[in-house]
């Protein structure tokens, strides 16, 4: 009984592998690791948002962390931008920690608000300060000096390294879902009093998911710094950002492992192809669709479309 | 003196924080929803003041109340249609909806008014008055006026009037509430409707002098949200004097540091609240 | 030689305000006793139940448990300790199964899910629960799911177990299974402090009654004495305790 999501899983890797070959189009690859990178960013949202239950929407603050910390390590000292993601990591697990400690002890919102605030506050100051690139923003080298610059023509190399860090990241969410943290943070979500009752600690719970997301968005922030070359305050920083990480956790499914993966093949193509035919987002148009959608998602089926999905499948094995 | 000028600039501002901040916080503390799109509501309310004018030239006697019943009305709506329906269900949903009403709502207002802001005349309410030595515009000075009066109206009425009791009875214990009579549900459309209101009139008093653009709503939520939470959860008092206090943070830290920083200022101060003491001025440990 | 008791609680009051809730009670547990904690409704045993769990602070009293002063622990702290306890509104993770219910409980003393899921499955079958393992909590009934609080709880591995009314709402015949279940938990060692209204509970199982009233203990001692006594029976407006719900 368990072979068929088996069977499905090395079909779903098998077509990830060997998808981007077959198509051979380097538009059609782009976008593939635009949503792979895409999915990364949600899978790890989803550690706190989605299994934890927290409700970050000032995300951006560890991804921008990864980014920036890449392209400055690159700027201030010559390095390869990949080899600042450690010091991104480093930077966001401290902000994880300033954020989430005193606010996991309060109710959800709090910690909702003060996501929102320190991404904002982190922004503006990045904005100001010279060195940090200021509404300019940094870029990362202008030509490849090696191959650890990681700097591709094609999009391919940058498909497969994402395609690598995503199932490192959903593996280990795999993993987190069957251990003692995995059942604490539902148990958390499920009754905070009564999971406290069976000596499950919520602070370091909570946090202990945080940091795994934070640590992994920084992640996502490096590579994209690495691919796009480029990062600045409303880039990788404005909370445009972190509204699309929830949008594609929500809509594939909070909580579940493939959930996010399944809203950013949704949406990532969706956005490019709206961009096309409505003239950018500057008109606006494309995050009225995304609050719409978001609100359509937390009125009528908050577990998102992977939700409906087991749904039909409980009731046919009933 | 320039300091006393900045000063009382900011108390009239953060009078109007307090207004809206106040609606917040009874919605928060009666059902223990956040309203994400709080500050969205004043921008529509800043819009409707401003369409009042330049299509039907009428001032505030007439955006303020066209404002309080607009949003009051959209405020029952949004109880209605959405907020009912998710109170009980994960904090997903819940902050998720209200989220994505004010994502919604914001950018609705980009794509029908573009990014560029508009403001309204500086003397529609009067000339900029001096008063002890302070320039103080009529516009701010009727604001912040009419946004303390108002405010201190609504904590008189919570806790004076029947009203009142009955809609705290239903924050303290909804199924207690029942039993005495009372419906929850009219009592908490009611809050939502209150909140509505307020962002309402504070939106039609804050666009007699400051910039109204789509996006501010952005920035307010915020700023309700700092404001709530320095005050203390569910606190009306507690929003008042937050409220003044940011104003007057944020007026300061604009003069002594400059314009950009007085964001920055009032979300680290938040943050820092939130470390030392999150129950706020009012609230109980 | 007098063993020291396992859990001594020692002048505790909880005051709310001007409202003293608990107004100086003191309480033994000894080392696998089963003790009844009862009174009218509003005297108080709730609230001291609930300091006795951790949920709250107490204002003033001290209590210890093991030799250990626990008075300002916290409820995780409890259970890692050995306390475990019920509440009087089960609340079951709903979005979980029975089975994986228990399991959060089992997980305390045993990090590893392997070791857990052992340890989870001896407790459902010892609480005859193992036939809705895979079942969704919230597919239970009031019985169903009490007994899922019990078993939670009981993955703990405590020594001391405090039951909120774990037998309010049931019919004659679940509460006779009820019954069974706390003789067979007794059983092993565990100790008991039971909070209830169905006096017949009370005189069948616990070694101890203590009754409360306005906050106070007011009287202490085997059960069938307990019930008799005049200050009790005045206590509960002059109605006789035996065979009878109160309240």
């Amino acid at each position: 009984m368990r072979r068929a999501p088996i069977a499905a899983l090395l079909l779903l890797a098998a077509a990830s592998i060997v998808w981007p070959m077959l198509v051979d189009n380097v538009f059609y690859q782009r976008v593939g690791a635009l949503v792979l990178l895409a999915a990364i960013s949600a899978s790890a949202w989803n550690l706190i948002g989605g299994y934890a239950g927290q409700v970050s929407i000032g995300h951006a603050i560890f991804f921008g962390a990864g980014a920036y910390s890449s392209l400055l390590c690159f700027t201030d000292f010559g390095w390869p931008p990949i080899a600042g993601a450690p010091v991104g990591v480093a930077v966001s697990l401290l902000l994880a920690f300033l954020i989430g400690t005193p606010t996991f002890r309060l109710r959800g919102h709090y910690f909702s608000m003060a996501t929102i605030a320190a991404a904002e506050l982190v922004r503006i100051l990045v904005t100001t300060i010279k060195p940090l690139g200021g509404g300019v923003g940094l870029m990362g080298p202008a030509t490849p000096r090696s191959v650890a610059d990681l700097s591709f023509r094609s999009p391919l190399p940058y498909y497969y390294i994402f395609l690598g860090v995503l199932a490192v990241l959903l593996g280990l969410t795999w993993a987190m879902e069957r251990s003692r943290l995995g059942y604490y943070l539902r148990a958390v979500s499920g009754g905070e009093r009564a999971a406290q009752s069976l000596g499950v600690g919520v602070l370091p719970t909570k946090l202990a998911a945080l940091l795994l997301s934070a640590a992994f968005t920084a992640i996502a922030g490096s590579l994209y710094a690495v691919m796009v070359g480029f990062a600045d305050p409303n880039s990788v920083l404005g909370i445009l950002v972190s509204v699309k990480m929830v949008i594609m956790a929500a809509l594939g499914g909070a909580g579940t492992l493939f959930g996010p993966l399944l809203g950013a093949v949704i949406l990532v193509p969706l956005e490019e192809w709206t961009n096309d035919v409505f003239g950018g987002s500057g008109t606006g148009i494309t995050y009225v669709i995304y609050g719409a959608i978001i609100l359509l998602i937390a009125r009528f089926q908050p577990g998102g479309l992977l939700a409906i999905w087991y749904r039909r499948q409980a009731r046919r094995a009933a | 003196m320039i300091l006393a000028q900045v000063v009382a600039s900011g108390l009239l501002l953060g009078a109007v924080y307090a207004l809206f901040s106040s609606g917040l916080t009874l919605i928060w503390g009666m059902m223990n929803v956040v309203n994400f799109a709080h500050g969205d509501f004043v921008m529509l309310a800043m819009y409707v003041a401003f369409f009042a004018w330049t299509l039907g030239h009428a001032g505030p006697a007439m955006s303020l109340p066209l404002a309080a019943i607009g949003l009051f009305g959209l405020g029952a709506l949004v109880y209605f249609a959405l907020i009912r329906h998710v109170m009980r269900g994960p904090m997903l949903a819940q902050i998720l909806s209200t989220f994505g009403l004010a994502l919604l709502l914001r950018y609705a207002a980009f794509w029908a008014f573009s990014a560029n802001f508009v403001t309204l005349p500086g003397d529609l309410v009067g000339p900029t008055l001096d008063i002890g030595g302070l320039r103080l515009q009529s516009s701010r000075l009727l604001a912040g006026g009419v946004a303390i009066l108002l405010t201190i109206g609504m904590h008189l009425m919570l806790t004076r009037t029947m009203l009142g009791s009955r809609m705290l009875a239903v924050a303290e214990d909804r199924s207690a509430a029942t039993l005495v009579g009372i419906r929850p549900d009219r009592m908490q459309a009611l809050a939502w409707g209150l909140g509505g209101a307020s962002t309402g009139i504070a939106g039609a008093l804050i666009a007699l002098f400051y910039y109204i653009s789509p996006t501010v709503g952005e920035a307010l939520t915020l700023i309700a949200f700092v404001v709530v939470c320095l005050g203390g959860f569910g606190s009306v008092p507690g929003a008042l004097l937050a409220g003044l206090l940011i104003g007057v943070t944020e007026a300061l830290s604009a003069y002594w540091l400059g314009p950009v920083y007085q964001d920055v200022v009032v979300y680290g101060l938040f943050l820092v609240v939130l470390w030392v003491r999150p129950q706020g001025l009012l609230g109980t440990a | 030689m007098v063993e020291a008791p396992m859990l001594a609680a020692r002048g505790v009051v909880q005051a709310f305000g001007r409202l003293r809730a608990v107004d100086g009670a003191d309480l033994d547990v000894a080392s696998g006793e089963i003790v009844g904690l009862i009174g009218p409704n509003g005297a108080g045993k709730s609230t001291f139940f609930n300091a006795l769990a951790g949920d709250r602070i107490p204002t003033a009293g001290q209590i210890c448990f093991e030799g250990r002063d626990i008075t300002r622990l916290r409820p995780a702290s409890h259970a890692r300790l050995g306390i475990a306890r019920t509440f009087q509104v089960p609340v079951t993770f709903e979005d979980m199964t029975v089975a994986e219910n228990v399991l959060v409980g089992a997980f305390l003393r045993h990090p590893r899910r392997v070791d857990a899921a052992r340890a989870a499955a001896e407790v459902l079958a010892f609480t005859g629960l193992d036939a809705f393992a895979r079942a969704p909590a919230r597919r239970l009934g009031t019985p169903g799911r009490k007994r899922l609080e019990i078993a939670r709880a009981l993955a703990t591995a405590p020594r001391l177990l405090l039951l909120d009314e774990a037998l309010a709402g049931l019919n004659p015949a679940e509460v006779q299974a009820a019954i069974g279940l706390l003789r067979r938990i007794h059983a092993r060692g565990i100790a008991l402090v039971i909070v209830e209204h169905i006096m017949e509970v009370i005189l069948t199982l616990a070694d101890r009654a203590v009754v409360f009233h306005q906050g106070r203990v007011i009287a202490a001692g085997p059960p069938r004495e307990v019930v008799e006594d005049p200050g009790v029976v005045a206590a509960y407006l002059g109605r006789s305790l035996s065979r009878r719900r109160a309240g």
